[in-house]
Parts: C-alpha cells; structure tokens; sequence
C-alpha cells in the first residue's frame, strides 16, 4: 500500500478533524476548506507515516498552514486514537502520539537525514548528538497540555515538540534553545535536533527534539501548592527564578557577532511605537468592555490608563533590545532537583513569527513573571497579603544583581520602574482582553494589575 | 549561528515569506526616496544605513512593501532616472552590501522591497552611451538610437514640454543625432539590439539574485520606435516586456514587475497581457480625478473612470496612489479638465511642472485633516494595491521654491530637533533643506510628535492599513458602483468570498443624507468597521444614511447573528 492514500483524506474530515482540535488556533474564524500543501513519506511500511502541511482557508479569504503527521494503519488491525478517517480498509490518524512514529521521528534526526516532498524537503538535523537511539525507546507518552504544539516523551529522556501552525522564517524557539545550548546555559533543556520543511511553499521549523526533565514541578502548580503554607519557600525559589531569568538574559545578550542575537541600541523611535501600539490596544478594549461588576474598577478610566501610559513614553534611557523568552510566567519555569528550568520559547502564540523574533527590552519577560505573581496571589487566596509586593521584591531584585556590568538595562532606578510599568501594562491589557474573551472568572486580576499601576504613579 | 538553523540562501525571499504568487494584490506600497529618509552616516543625504534603522518604524505603520526610488550611481541631472551604472549603488546610499543587507533585513520583518528600474534610457554619462558615441565603428554603436536627422519619428509626442524641444539631441562627438523620449541627458537605448535586450536581462537577474522582490519598471511604453507611429505601445515593447516576465517566472517566484505606463485605461490595460506581462500597473488617470471629485464635491470623475476601466486579468493588480515623487500628471485628462485642476490646484504658477502639479498632498488638500482621510479612504476602497508616499502619512509639505520636483522630496520630518531628526550633518550640507515654515515645517510636523498623539493623522492611517489589511475584499473583492441620486456620494460594494464590503463617501463639505439602493442585501446588518457599531438592517425602504460632511462609512454587511 502507498503513502499516497493520505493524499485521498476527505477534506470534509480533515476538516473536522482540525478544527476540533487543541492546537487549532483560530476559533473565532470560519474556516471553509483544507488543501493539502506539501506532504513527504517518513515510512512506508505499516504504520505508514506521512508529515504533511495543510492549508486552513477562512471565510474572509484569509488562510493558516498547519502540520500534520498522519499515521495510516489497517482498519482493525489495532484501535488507533484520533482518527482523522476511515478509507478503504485503513484508518487514518494523527500519528504524533504514536510510539511508532516517535521513534521513527528520533531515527530521522539521529541520521540528519533528507526527505523528499511532493515540492520541498524534510531535513533533520542534530545539535551534538542525540543520546537515545529510536529503535530502543520503549514508553512513549504525550505531554498534554499544550496549545499551539504537540509534545510526545520519550523513555522520561527526551521530548518530540512538533509545531502545529506553521509560518515561514526559523521558530523562535529553536534559534533560543539552539543558542542556549551552544552556549551551555544550564538552566534550558538542551536541543539535540530538529527537523524543518524547505520548499518552494515556505521554510518551517516543524518540530524540535530536546531533553526532557523528569520529576519537575512547574512555577504555577508549585505556587498553587506551597503559597497556603510555605510562602517563604516559595519566595525564595523566586528570588533564585530572578538570578537565572538574569543569567539567561545575560547569555542571550553575550554574543554580538551574531546578528540575530547581537544586543542593539533601540531606534530614537522605538519606545514610541511600542506605546502608540499598546494605547491603541488600550483604546480598543476598552471601548468594548461590557457592564460587569468585576470591571468597575477600571470602567470609564480609559482615558486615565492613556494618560498614564503617555506619562511613562517619554524619552529617556532604554537599555538594549535582546532576543528573549518572550511569553514568560510561572507555568514555564520547572522547578526540578532544586534549580529552575526555563521552557517554551515560542513566544506568545498570537503574534506574528517576525514580531515573536523581534529584539525587544529584556524587561518584557521580567514584567511578564511579574503578572504572574498577580495571578498566583489570586489563586491561592490563603497567601499572604504582602505575597505579591515580596515575590516582586525578591524575583526583581535577583535579577537586577545577575545582569549587572551585561549593559542590558538602563542604569537609573527610575527608567527600569518606568520601562517595567510600560510592559506590565502590556500584559494586562493583553490578559484583560484574554480573560474578557475566554476566562471571565479571572478578569480581577488584569483589572487589579491596571489599577495598582495606576494608583503607583 | 541562523544559518545553520534555516538555509543561509538570503536572496531568497521564499525564505522569509509563505509562497504567495498573488501577494501584491493584498499588498500595501510605501514609495521611499532613499535621500530623503533617513541619514545613517551624517553626511547629509540619506542612505541604505539610514533606511535600515528606520524599518521598525515601517513594520509599525504596517507596510507590505517598500518602492525605492532609483538607487543607482548616476549624475542626478533626473533625480536618479539618469543611470550611469545598473550594477552599483550610488555611493551617496552605500554600498551593494549595505542595500543587500537592508533587503534581508527588510524580509525579516516581513517587509519586501522593490525598486525602480530604467529600462528605457541611461545617462549620457553612462559607459554604454560614452562608448557608442564615440565612433561609427564601435561596437556598442547600435545600443542607441542614432539618426542622421532629427526629423524621423514625428509623430512621438515630447513630454518634457518645459525643458525639452525635440526627441532628437545632435551629439558633436558622435556627429550625430540621439534620440531621446524625456531629457537631452537621457539617450534611449536601442531594443532592437538583441544585444541591448539580453544586457537588460543580466541587470534584471544580477538585483534578483540579491533578493529584491522586484521592479517598478520606469518608462515602459517608449522601449522601442517605429516608422509611422507615436512610438508608445508598441507590439514590439510588449514582446519585450513578456520576455522579461517568462524570466521571472521560469527563476523567480514570487516577485513583481510594476509598470509605469502614464497611458489612458484601454492602453495601459495591454501591459498586463494575458496574465503574461507586468503584474502590476499604475492606474493613472484615476488619481487626477480623485482630486478633480473632491473639488466639485461630486463624485461623477471617479465612478466614470472606473467604469472605464476594462477588466484585467486575474493575476493582476491596479496600483493605486494619491501621490507619488512626481508632479501629479494631468496627461491623462482632458484639456477642460487640466484647465480646472491648474486653476483649483496651482493658483501658483510656480505649483506647474510639465503638465502636472508639483505639490504634495497636505497642501492640495489645504492640509484638511477630513479630506486626507477622505482621499486615503476613498484610495483604500477601490480595486488596487495603494501606494503611499513618504511623509504623506504625517501631512508633510512641499517647496514650491525648489526646482524642478525637488520640491516634493524633502528631508522626511522624524522629529522637531534640527534638521527635522533626518541628519546630525551641518545645515548647510544637507542634500535638501528640511521644510521650516510654521505650518509644515518639521516643529509642527514630524513623526515624534504625531505618535505620541492618539488623534494625529499618522495613527489614523496606521490604523486604516491595519484595517484594510484584515479584509482581503479590498485587495481581491469585485467592485460594483451603487450610483445613488445624490451626487455628492460615492458609493460601492466589495465583494470577496463570503464578505461583503459597503463603502459610502461624502465628497461635499456639508452634511448630507444619501438612499441607497441596497435591496440585493435584505435583512443583512451594516457593521461600521472602525468602531465596529451595528447599524439598523437592511430593510424592504432604500438603505438612509447621513454623513457629515466630508465623511464616509465603511460597513461591513453581516448575517443577523
């Protein structure tokens, strides 16, 4: 049998099958087709395996491209989990949770091999060399969780992260991982390879190999567990979060000959475009906010937040824009044998792969852990009353002592204040629209976080 | 440490980009006049460098893609259209390296970068033209049009009426006449030269392999000359120009040829073949009559050119501007028509050039803030890829004291500090003076300030780019004209897949109340996009709709959910 029966997927279950998903990320669209792109055979004996780009097509005539990596096996010859169709006496499948394809993904990178597609090229690559043959892995369990991927462990010894929408460019997350690694920055899981898709269509990254790491807990489930009872440990594994965020920061900004990672002075006009984007934002939610008592707080302020942000724009020391996490809060810190491990580099899901590649101030990922803080404080509601201002305290303070002499921040107390309420607010309006949108439950804490910085000023 | 992560072939834009054949269509054009935009080595001219450091702000407004003016060496008798090396930059702008580093650089921002290309004519300064002219013998003779008269070819119009008096030039070197279609310092080539034609070729190939995304090809209706005609569109000229795109399809997915063909609709139209000729083309005789409507306050001098306007294929794209680097062109109007515009438009005899108005848009428009949004919504609506020119999104002003069209190529105005943010050189070494009067001038009017401005015309029309940019019907849709009983309203329906777009606008400068005849659409719900309020249904009664004046709506026309 040929791989090429995965060509003859009914689109109406492809269809189906793709928008039911997790990592299906525009819920809000209609979508109205799927064609399949680009497809190459990774194996083609039973289970048959195929990696395949498919296009997602909306009403309004805007489209996605997304990663498949469909299984195919006959229809009986053993219950396969999410099966995109039946087709002549075989099952079609999404294959990424199969151990079978696990191992054939891990022998394809072991190999740097190359792939011929319909129009382009699967290649796979190692960083160093990857410790675990395919062949010998023998527990292959998914990761869950996720929402924009689909990672799959490995013997408790590696992880296999496909990416599901796909957009051209290099993802952030392996040239982050790629350099850490080199860099021998401790504190990331390493890279040992990833695979990416070359053709006429785009050049991706489709998936990444990287170590797993066992036994850990990540920041947000350990907060939910030791903030009742044992705040002051907790507040000190933050101010340890605090040194590595500062070390990562530090190697992140250590290399200048190379330009994708070389430290830069911002342009005299970047602090403005930043801000004229977020009052924009600001603008926009809140001409929408609907009549909720969580929201009394920051109703009809929308002009207070502007001026607030218009206060903070003015042209002062900035610092240097770094390549960094880009999506930092607790739930990507894992703490594991007594030290942090920072994870998912992709940056947030829903910007754009050249925006998530951007160099911007390292202090956005600081700003972004400290939101987190506000939504862990508002979580567990035995903390304690100071729990917010002490793990801001202790995690900010850290850090500020690794980057010292990096020459990442401005020197003044008062421009890191300044650049910090500028990204905090950010977030918050960005959570506020996410909370309003999907987690109305939550919306006290963007609506907190807005007026606490407004009532600092 | 990239290169290793993806493929280190940078002059490949696939790199950078999803394949998208048809991208100019949903495209957003910026016209950038490398002098002028931004200095990178204080030398008082702008440069490669400069442009570089300015591109997080270009990212910002939300331009697809960026049309340099000519960046070539040359003796600037034209402004750069004088082209005395097709392989090299001029040294006021850098270096090859410096522009190859600004496309890459551009393309990972998810910004492409096109540039003007002469095919027509060199500067006389040029090797080609030194050589040709210097003997019969030579062998780059017959790469210009030489002639032993200068009356052949009468019927070739001269379009230079103000510093030009024929077509033909006498060259004492060569003893004797060159022929010429705009300036004396510009000798045509000659496009029956096989050789002429694959030397072209090679300039076209040499940019592409560095990754530019493609040309706006400057001149091209004048390529070759025929007994007996006016020697504009010529069969031969579109031979040519398919040749050039069976090249770039067969090689280089993905990138652009942009006609500049000054020429009425019907003409101009044969520059897109069957779909086998320039992707794009300047739909010219559109923009007089964008400024011809909102002077009369009506809008009969658009919809009638529209209406005109034949079909093009479906791989092809208008491109659409207010205004551009040139003088606004009155050669595709009536001479009623010119003499309206001359006497609304250039009450300054100063204000014409050619046949044309030397001015920029704030000061055409009185720097009206409702009538620049009116014009840029009225441009956003129609079928075509917009084309913006630098310092137009900030309201700048011209110097009608400059020659020639130096006037309308000004220093961009960053900021209020000296020289307007554009330099740190002296004053006085600056390639153009920055404009200074109170109400133009760089103090009053510059990006710094206009950013930080929530109301300013700058965030208004990144604004709008964002908008239009998230309904592809503007880029793709079909165009279908309501024609109301009011004059004064311009109104039309975008259609595209399953989105429908109803775009109303209000030409005259009092409030008015316009019945549209939207029965097609019963029971749809007008959402007005900028604020996204739901408007009344669309009912059995013609659609009324109040619009203050100068005003417009966009709806977007939506089930009741």
């Amino acid at each position: 049998m040929s791989v090429e029966i995965a060509t003859t997927l009914p689109e109406d279950a492809l269809l189906a099958f793709v928008t039911a998903q997790r990592w299906f990320g525009a819920k809000s669209r209609e979508p109205v087709g799927v064609r399949l792109l680009d497809h190459a055979a990774l194996r083609h004996e039973a289970p048959l395996l195929v990696d395949a780009l498919v296009e997602l097509r909306y009403a309004a005539g805007t489209h996605d491209v997304y990663q498949l990596l469909i299984g195919l096996r006959q229809s009986g010859a053993e219950q396969a989990n999410s099966v995109i169709a039946e087709l002549d006496g075989w099952t079609g499948y999404d294959a990424f949770a199969d151990p079978a394809a696990a191992r054939e993904l891990i022998h394809l990178v072991r190999g740097s091999s190359s792939l011929p597609a319909e129009e382009g090229t699967l290649e796979f690559h190692t960083l160093g060399a990857v410790p675990q043959d395919g062949a010998a892995v023998l527990r292959v369990r998914p990761l869950g969780l996720e929402q924009s991927n689909t990672s799959v462990i490995l013997d408790d010894e590696l992880i296999v992260k496909a990416y599901r929408r796909l957009e051209a460019g290099p993802n952030p997350e392996l040239e982050l991982l790629a350099f850490l690694t080199r860099h021998e920055f401790a504190n990331v899981p390493r890279l040992h390879g990833w695979w990416s898709y070359n053709g006429p269509l785009m050049d991706a990254t489709l998936g990444i190999v990287q170590r797993y790491v066992p036994n850990s807990v990540d920041g947000w489930t350990l907060a939910l567990r030791e903030l009742p009872d044992a705040p002051e440990a907790f507040s000190s594994r933050l101010r340890r979060l605090g040194e590595v965020i500062g070390a990562m920061h530090t190697t992140l900004a250590s290399d200048s000959d190379d330009p994708a990672f070389c430290p830069e002075v911002p342009s005299a006009e970047l602090l403005a475009l930043v801000t004229a984007t977020l009052d924009e934002q600001i603008e926009s939610v809140f001409q929408h906010l609907p009549d909720l008592p969580e929201l009394e707080p920051i109703a009809g302020r929308s002009d207070e937040v502007r001026d607030f942000l218009r206060s903070l724009s003015t042209f002062g020391p900035l610092g240097k824009i770094i390549r960094h996490h880009g999506d930092l809060h607790l739930g990507q810190a894992l703490w594991a044998d007594d030290d942090w491990v920072i994870v998912d580099f992709e940056g947030e899901p829903a910007r754009t792969l050249p925006e998530r590649r951007r160099k911007r101030s390292p202090l956005r990922d600081v700003a972004g852990m400290q939101r987190s803080f506000a939504y862990a404080a508002s979580a567990v509601p035995e903390a304690p009353a100071t729990f917010e201002e002490r793990a801001r305290a202790e995690f900010l303070g850290a850090y500020r002592e690794a980057v010292q002499g990096s020459g990442i921040l401005p020197d003044s107390d008062e421009a890191v204040e300044r650049l910090l309420s500028i990204f905090e607010l950010e977030k918050a309006v960005y959570e506020l629209r996410y909370e309003l949108d999907h987690r109305p439950d939550w919306l006290g804490v963007p609506v907190a976080g807005i007026v606490r910085l407004l009532e600092a000023r | 440490m990239t290169q290793t992560l993806a493929r280190a072939e940078s002059g490949r834009p696939g790199h950078w980009f999803e394949a998208d054949p048809l991208w100019f269509k949903r495209a957003v054009f910026y016209e950038i006049h490398i002098r002028g935009f931004y200095d990178g080595n204080d030398d008082g001219s702008g440069d490669f460098r400069g442009l570089t450091e300015k591109l997080d702000y270009l990212q910002w407004l939300g331009i697809d893609c960026v049309w340099l003016l000519p960046m070539y060496p040359s003796p600037l008798r034209d402004g750069g259209y004088d082209i005395a090396d097709f392989y090299s930059i001029h040294p006021d702008y850098g270096t090859v390296d410096d522009f190859h580093n600004f496309v890459d650089q551009a393309h990972q921002r998810g910004i492409r970068v096109i540039a003007d290309l002469v095919m027509n004519h060199t500067s006389s300064d040029h090797p080609w033209f030194q050589e040709s002219r210097s003997s019969p013998d030579s062998p780059k003779r017959d790469w210009y049009v030489w002639s032993e008269s200068d009356e052949r070819y009468p019927d070739a119009r001269v379009i230079f009426v103000d510093s030009e008096a024929s077509n033909w030039t006498w060259d004492p070197v060569a003893g004797a006449y060159y022929w010429h279609r705009f300036f004396s310092h510009q000798p045509d080539l000659n496009y029956d030269n096989p050789a002429v034609r694959e030397a072209m070729l090679d300039v076209l190939r040499f940019w592409l392999d560095l990754g530019i995304d493609g040309f706006r090809l400057d001149a091209v209706p004048y390529l070759f000359e025929r007994d007996g005609t006016n020697c504009e569109n010529l069969p031969e000229t579109h031979a040519y120009l398919k040749r050039v795109r069976a090249e770039i399809d067969a090689h280089y997915p993905d990138r652009v040829l942009l006609a500049e063909a000054n020429q009425w609709p019907a003409d101009v139209v044969d520059y897109f073949g069957d779909g086998d000729e320039c992707h794009m083309a300047f739909q010219f005789p559109v923009m007089p009559r964008l400024f011809m409507a909102i002077r009369r306050e009506e809008a009969t001098p658009i919809v009638d050119i529209l209406e005109q306007t034949p079909p093009i294929p479906d791989n092809a794209q208008w491109g659409l501007f207010l205004r551009n680097h040139d003088e606004l062109t009155l050669e595709m109007v009536t001479d009623d028509e010119r003499d309206y515009m001359y006497a609304e438009y250039a009450k300054d005899p100063r204000m014409k050039l050619n046949l044309g108005i030397r001015r920029r848009l704030a000061p055409l428009l009185d720097n009206g803030r409702d009538e620049m949004e009116l014009m840029t919504a009225i441009l956003f609506s129609l079928r075509g890829s917009p084309v913006l020119y630098y310092g137009d999104e900030i309201g700048m002003g011209d110097n009608i004291y400059l020659g020639d069209r130096d006037g309308v190529r000004t220093p961009m105005q960053w900021t209020g500090d000296r020289n307007g943010g554009f330099s740190r050189a002296d004053f006085a070494r600056l390639y153009l003076p920055p404009l200074m009067d109170p109400v133009y001038g760089y103090q009053a009017v510059n990006i710094e300030a206009q950013l930080r401005t929530p109301t300013s015309l700058l965030r208004w029309v990144h604004r709008f780019i964002a908008l239009r940019k998230q309904h592809p019907v503007f880029a793709l849709g079909t165009w279908e004209a309501l024609r109301p009983a009011n004059p004064h309203i311009l109104a039309h329906v975008r259609r595209y897949e399953d989105e429908i777009a109803l775009c109303v606008h209000n030409l005259s400068r009092s409030a008015q109340a316009v019945e549209l005849d939207l029965s097609a659409f019963k029971g749809l719900v007008p959402e007005e996009m900028l604020g996204r309020t739901a408007f009344p249904a669309v009912g059995e009664l013609p659609y009324l709709l109040t619009l203050g004046g100068r005003g417009f709506f966009w709806f977007l026309l939506r089930s009741p959910s």
